[in-house]
């Protein structure tokens, strides 16, 4: 495949007239079942990112199962609203499609935009991570408990950080302190482009609490410089089995976790759908991506169309309610 | 000893070396065309790398991105369009010596001195990552303000020129940073609605239309003025570029070390070191008139140091998993994928694998050299091409180049907006380049300054409060101070003189 | 385009004037005392103070010997010829063009028709300007679109090419 590529591009260059036979050749008048041309796969954030590299893994794969190249274009910036406001104004044909993440929920109760999941045709979900608790490793806490003690006897003192202000993970520590009982304020939150500038932040000293995924902070944990004290999650993960949930170390039920779909924009053809459905659950449950989500560490879990959407209502609902709770929505 | 040994065997491989050809040349096309940068290379390359074993998959992005950033110079001395963000800093420069038909001096020089660049980044890597990792991650956000200032000192080196008009050139950079979602209340400032600005002014399109579009409206103001000097080639490639690095081997030291240096810091890339070397450069050298002029000296310090800067970035990505650039983000998935995931136990556990990602970095630097040659040879002939064909074709080169960035014609109207401004602000007397850096700069100056607010809670102590932030800290109030202190010195004595 | 220092500095002055009028409206930080408007004041207090400076430069060079009657504004040369009056126009207008235009024409007919103009307009032959930008057309379709997988709009010629 890799040959290809290399040889296309000697051709484009020794010169037009090669070109023009080569065009020529490639024209087709026959109109044939979805897809019959490369189609565009939006991912809303950066190249090198957890989305991007599942949304590249997701749409070689689609090429494989349907034969035509799965575009990978990152339309970046805005806090996501960007990349979702363009996969949701795409010509609904089936050629552009996109990843849709958790930020959906959120973005509106924060004023940013109109969109909500309601604006889109849901294909499938395919991947949760909860958020974990993170602290460096010489800190003095050693369970989730010991550090909602510390902040609420000592409110302002311990700087947090993981993503950009009013982010998933900022909503993710805000939600907990409220859950706690614990103004979100105590703890607060000092704005990072993502987990890895936080967790710099971290282990420089610069915040005491980091909250993101703990794919995102393995290397760290592996390498003995971040321990994860808590898991906001209902059960623990097979990775990391001596990292407690949060109901199990400090009896709190909150949970919050940053998930990634695929979907479309509105009122997409029924028989795209269908196929892509189809399509994505083979690619979801082959070895290759299995394999792929596991080896990092991301969370596999399925649901696809209305099963989708409802999880996507469900999901904007509760986000409000803490976004609300804890004065982030407007 | 052995896994060195093993780590041999594992490159020297037909086919590992085959890939590495391969991703060399589609390495050099990408980096050569406006608009498409490294990372964008070492993102196509991603589908490709989920069926090679770990080692070529490596080797492709390691080579890839090495010949990227050097292809990058060959539009930007032709044509005075940086091919990827790190060649920006010195482009002009280059461009000035094409103009005096050195253009093949400057390309010859900028590739001798990337190839040596990457070499030295390259020992760097292999030598001290662990130790280095464990210096660059002790930067909190108050190391990182007093780095994006002492960033920011160098668009006034840099600026050859009135100062004044220097300055309002790096306000206005800094002021088309702040559009778009502000990073620290999730604020949209200047986008007056519009879901495009939301997303911010994205810096390739600003940079092509500053550089390029503003060229070609020059020339179609005044055609004729244009034309390249008749080109002297270079007869003996290693006498003439020979010389020039034997008569600045302190340069290309200087160079690598800032390079490396800046590298490894995350969030400081390959761009960002260009410009430090570059000014720098132009601050110690004997002949600071000559810069501006065509002159190879900073481009010496520039091209050492961007290269360098690549293999700097893995130190962090490889031990902590922290990326060091955007590249580094995309290889740190690729390690993952592999079984390579990144800490301090993947150099205990499979030591042969390190050794050879170290291999392939030396291995590629070094046919930089052949390969860069052969492409500055094909891509000289562009000289040839009269300028009154040449033009329109750069036109539409630039319009394909910046909607590739984000696929969207806005990235078209960016590079239209800041290309007519660019061509005003030079008639005018206005140096463009301490633009480019404000809009590099500008975001991280103020998420740092206001994180480290946050974290300070308030308090201006806290830039002073850890040692390198205050080590930092006084080296940029020195370097703002002393200018000003002589200035008022010679005011005072003025009087008397006269 | 040769501006006066004086007019440069107020067009600076005006623009600084409103942006930090317009910053000054953004919300403060949650519990901070700084928030998202501090740069931009900043910014445009440092732009207010130079585009001072510039107007007091310019009417002082104005003053100077020999330079009373000096214009504000200066076009340049080709301001006077009204062929490369329209080249000039032509630059801005063609990116226009394939701003508005692109999605629905599509690449390959827009850029052969607006390279065909400018390449006319620059002095090539009619027939050169043709041949030529049929060529680099098609291999910018094929570099970006096939190669680099760049998705260029297809537009009415969707249909046509795959």
């Amino acid at each position: 495949m890799y040959k290809k590529v290399m040889k296309s591009f000697g051709k484009s260059v020794i010169g037009g007239s090669i070109a023009a036979l080569m065009l020529a050749g490639s024209m087709t008048s026959a109109m044939a079942a979805w897809p019959e041309r490369p189609v565009t796969l939006i991912v809303p954030w950066s190249a090198g990112g957890g989305t991007d590299a599942t949304g590249r893994m997701i749409g070689s794969l689609l090429e494989k199962e349907l034969g035509q190249p799965f575009n990978v274009v990152n339309r970046t910036g805005g806090s996501g609203v960007v990349g979702h406001s363009a996969i949701a104004n795409a010509k609904p044909d089936g050629y552009t499609v996109g990843v849709i993440t958790v930020e959906i929920g959120m973005m509106h109760w924060a004023g940013l935009t109109e969109l909500t999941g309601a604006d889109y045709t849901p294909i499938a979900l395919y991947n949760a991570d909860a958020s974990s608790l993170l602290v460096r490793a010489d800190s003095p806490w050693e369970s989730a408990q010991d550090l909602i003690d510390a902040v609420k006897a000592d409110p302002g003192a311990h700087k947090s950080s993981g993503t950009g202000q009013g982010g998933i993970w900022h909503l993710a520590l805000a939600g907990m302190l409220n859950s706690a009982d614990i103004s979100p304020d105590a703890s607060p939150w000092v704005p990072s482009q993502g987990a890895a500038p936080g967790l710099q932040e971290l282990v420089s000293e610069g915040v005491d609490i980091v909250t993101c995924s703990i794919v995102e902070a393995s290397a760290l944990v592996d390498a003995g410089k971040v321990k994860a004290l808590a898991l906001m999650n209902d059960v623990r993960l097979d990775a990391y089995p001596d990292v407690p949930t949060l109901k199990e170390d400090a009896g709190l039920d909150w949970q919050m976790a940053a998930w990634r779909g695929i979907g479309g924009p509105k009122d997409m053809p029924e028989e795209v759908v269908t196929t892509l459905t189809a399509a994505l659950e083979k690619v979801w449950n082959s070895a290759e991506f299995q394999e792929f989500m596991n080896g990092r560490g991301f969370g596999l879990v399925w649901k696809s169309g209305d099963d989708f959407a409802t999880w996507m209502s469900d999901s904007d609902a509760s986000l409000g309610e803490v976004m609300q709770a804890v004065g982030m929505a407007k | 000893m052995d896994s060195i040994l093993q780590a041999f065997m594992l490159v020297l491989d037909i086919k590992v070396l085959g890939v590495m050809l391969a991703s060399a040349l589609f390495g050099l096309f990408v980096g050569s065309i406006p608009g498409l940068t490294a990372t964008m290379a070492a993102a196509l390359l991603i589908p490709f790398t989920f069926f090679m074993e770990p080692v070529p998959a490596i080797a492709a992005i390691v080579t890839t991105v090495a010949m990227a950033i050097f292809a990058g110079d060959i539009p930007g001395a032709l044509l005075r369009i940086p091919g990827t963000p790190a060649s920006a800093a010195y482009c002009d420069e280059a461009y000035a010596m094409t103009r005096k038909g050195q253009a093949e001096t400057a390309l010859g020089v900028s590739l001798v001195c990337s190839a040596i660049g990457g070499i030295l980044g390259s020992a760097v890597l292999a030598m001290t990552a662990p130790v280095l990792a464990e210096f660059a991650i002790k930067f909190s956000s108050f190391e990182y303000f007093w780095l994006a200032c002492l960033g920011l000192s160098c668009a006034v080196v840099v600026s050859s020129g009135s100062t004044l008009k220097g300055f309002v050139s790096l306000l206005i950079g800094l002021f088309i940073a702040t559009i778009g979602i502000d990073v620290t209340a999730g604020h949209p400032r200047f986008t007056f609605g519009s879901v495009e600005m939301m997303g911010g002014i994205s810096f390739i399109p600003a940079m092509i239309g500053m550089f390029a579009i503003s060229e070609v409206m020059r020339y179609v103001a005044a055609p004729g003025s244009q034309q390249a000097a008749p080109q002297q080639p270079i007869r003996n490639v290693f006498k003439g570029i020979g010389s020039i690095l034997s008569r600045y081997k302190l340069n290309v030291a200087r160079g690598g070390v800032i390079g490396a240096v800046v590298g490894i810091l995350p969030g400081a890339g390959a761009d960002i070191a260009a410009w430090i070397a570059f000014a720098m450069s132009k601050r110690f050298s004997r002949e600071p008139e000559k810069f501006g002029t065509g002159h190879v000296e900073g481009l010496v310090d520039a091209g050492t140091a961007n290269n360098a800067g690549v293999a700097g970035a893995w130190i962090p990505a490889l031990v902590f998993g922290i990326p060091g650039d955007s590249i580094t983000a995309i290889v740190i998935g690729v390690l993952y994928m592999k079984g390579m995931n990144p800490g301090p136990t993947v150099f205990m556990n499979q030591p042969e694998l390190i050794n050879a990602v170290f291999i392939v970095f030396f291995l590629a630097n070094l046919a930089l050299i052949p390969l860069g040659f052969l492409a500055i040879r094909l891509s000289r002939r562009i000289l040839y091409v009269p300028r009154k064909v040449l033009i329109p074709i750069i036109l539409m080169f630039c319009v394909v180049g910046s909607f590739a960035i984000n696929n969207t014609v806005f990235g078209i109207s960016v590079m239209l907006v800041m290309g007519v401004l660019a061509y005003v602000m030079e008639s005018n007397g206005f140096p463009v380049a301490p633009t480019i850096l404000g809009i590099v700069l500008g975001t991280m100056l103020e998420s740092n300054f206001m994180s480290s607010m946050i974290k300070a809670d308030g308090e201006f102590s806290g830039f002073f409060s850890r040692p390198i932030a205050a080590t930092l800290g006084v080296i940029v109030i020195l370097i703002w101070i002393i200018p000003l202190v002589r200035l008022l010195v010679k005011l005072v004595r003025k009087p008397q003189t006269a | 385009m040769q501006l006066n220092d004086a007019v440069t500095g107020l067009v600076l002055v005006i623009f600084a004037l409103a942006e930090i009028a317009y910053s000054s409206t953004f919300p403060a930080l949650h519990g901070q005392a700084y928030g998202p408007s501090l740069f931009p004041i900043l910014i445009g207090c440092g732009l207010l103070a130079c585009g001072l400076m510039l107007i007091a430069r310019g009417l002082r060079e104005r003053r100077s010997a020999g330079a009373e009657n000096a214009p504000w504004l200066r076009w340049g040369d080709w301001a006077q010829d009204p062929a490369m009056r329209i080249n000039m126009m032509l630059i801005p207008g063609s990116l226009i063009a394939y701003i508005l235009l692109s999605d629905f024409i599509g690449f390959i007919p827009l850029c052969i028709v607006l390279l065909s103009l400018l390449l006319y307009r620059l002095g090539s032959s009619l027939g050169a300007s043709v041949l030529y930008a049929v060529v680099v057309t098609i291999v910018l379709q094929l570099l970006f679109s096939r190669v680099l997988l760049v998705p260029l709009p297809g537009g009415i010629t969707s249909a046509l090419f795959r």
